[in-house]
């Protein structure tokens, strides 16, 4: 579809497409709707980008009211979830910014290749072999809950974004502002990352 | 990539360290079919012969798979409500 203004900007009608343009059009009682539709998702999001759940909650109440605020200048040139999860991604990390946190550590890949052949996994090990259904507990479901939160925020933003949220590469390029390849080498190292962890967990038990 | 891996010891000569690393850094690539064919059968047939970076797939592999199937928690009930009176009470001028 093209409008008139400029015909080559492409509109993309999704399924929020009607409910978005109607909270745009005055029906301000609708906003109730997608809070509803979205405020799952986002929570969970949120639980995933802080240690806090407190500060889970104030993240998915600024967005919202971040989206009450801009909404009006959305134009549907992409889908409304990925513009949602964009001011979420951003409104996260003005939080980060504003806290007192340490600064971020980078994640090398060097930390993940095995030093030595003793080190080096020469079998691929039973839990990389078994059905998920009798691999995933509460507990192994906690543990890489923890484990996500453990990642630096830059590499974190990219694995639940890419993994969790099922977004793809150039969406979540998209949605953090970055390019394609930087995108891909933080989700090798994310992965990489929490592989470790994992291993820990099934071989030592951490 | 943004670093040496002179260290990655997987296979024999240092032009093996160097292939089987360069195949190491795009396995996640590979894993989200992102990969043109030719690397992709370049991938397959090195983790034939690199029985770590075989095992470096699987794992790599199970990990995503798990990260996946990762389920979300519900939303506190008092946080929703908390959430729905916010947004009720958002003064008119500053609504969309």
């Amino acid at each position: 579809m093209t409008t008139a203004k400029n015909p080559n900007r492409k509109i993309i009608k999704d399924k929020d497409f009607e409910l978005v343009q109607a909270i745009i059009a005055g029906q301000y009682d609708l906003f109730h709707d997608l809070v509803k539709r979205y405020e799952k998702k986002l929570y969970n999001f949120s639980l995933r980008m802080c240690w806090d759940p407190s500060d889970a909650e104030d993240l998915v109440q600024e967005t919202f009211l971040n989206v009450v605020r801009y909404l009006k200048d959305f134009r549907h040139e992409t889908k409304f979830k990925n513009w949602l999860y964009r001011i979420a991604s951003s409104t996260c990390i003005k939080k980060r910014r504003k806290s007192k946190f340490a600064p971020e550590r980078e994640l090398s890949l060097e930390e993940f290749i095995p030093k030595n052949q003793a080190a080096a996994q020469v079998q691929v090990p039973d839990w990389a072999k078994m059905p998920l259904d009798k691999l995933l507990n509460e507990e192994l479901a906690e543990m890489i809950h923890q484990a996500i939160l453990s990642l630096p925020e830059k590499y974190r933003m990219v694995i639940v974004l890419r993994d969790i949220e099922d977004f793809s590469t150039g969406e979540t390029a998209q949605i953090l502002d970055l390019s394609e390849s930087n995108v891909k080498v933080r989700l090798h190292r994310a992965r990489l990352f929490l592989r470790e962890k994992l291993k820990g967990y099934f071989e030592h038990g951490e | 990539m943004e670093n040496d891996h002179n260290d990655h010891q997987h296979c024999g000569d240092d032009s093996d360290h160097r292939h089987c690393l360069e195949m190491f850094n795009r396995l996640s690539e590979y894993l989200d079919n992102e990969l043109d064919d030719i690397t992709c059968r370049e991938i397959e047939q090195h983790v034939e012969k690199c029985v770590p970076c075989f095992s470096c797939l699987q794992t790599l592999k199970q990990t995503v798979a798990l990260c996946k199937q990762t389920t979300n928690k519900p939303v506190p009930k008092e946080f929703s409500r908390k959430l729905r009176e916010l947004i009720q009470n958002i003064p008119k001028t500053t609504n969309p």
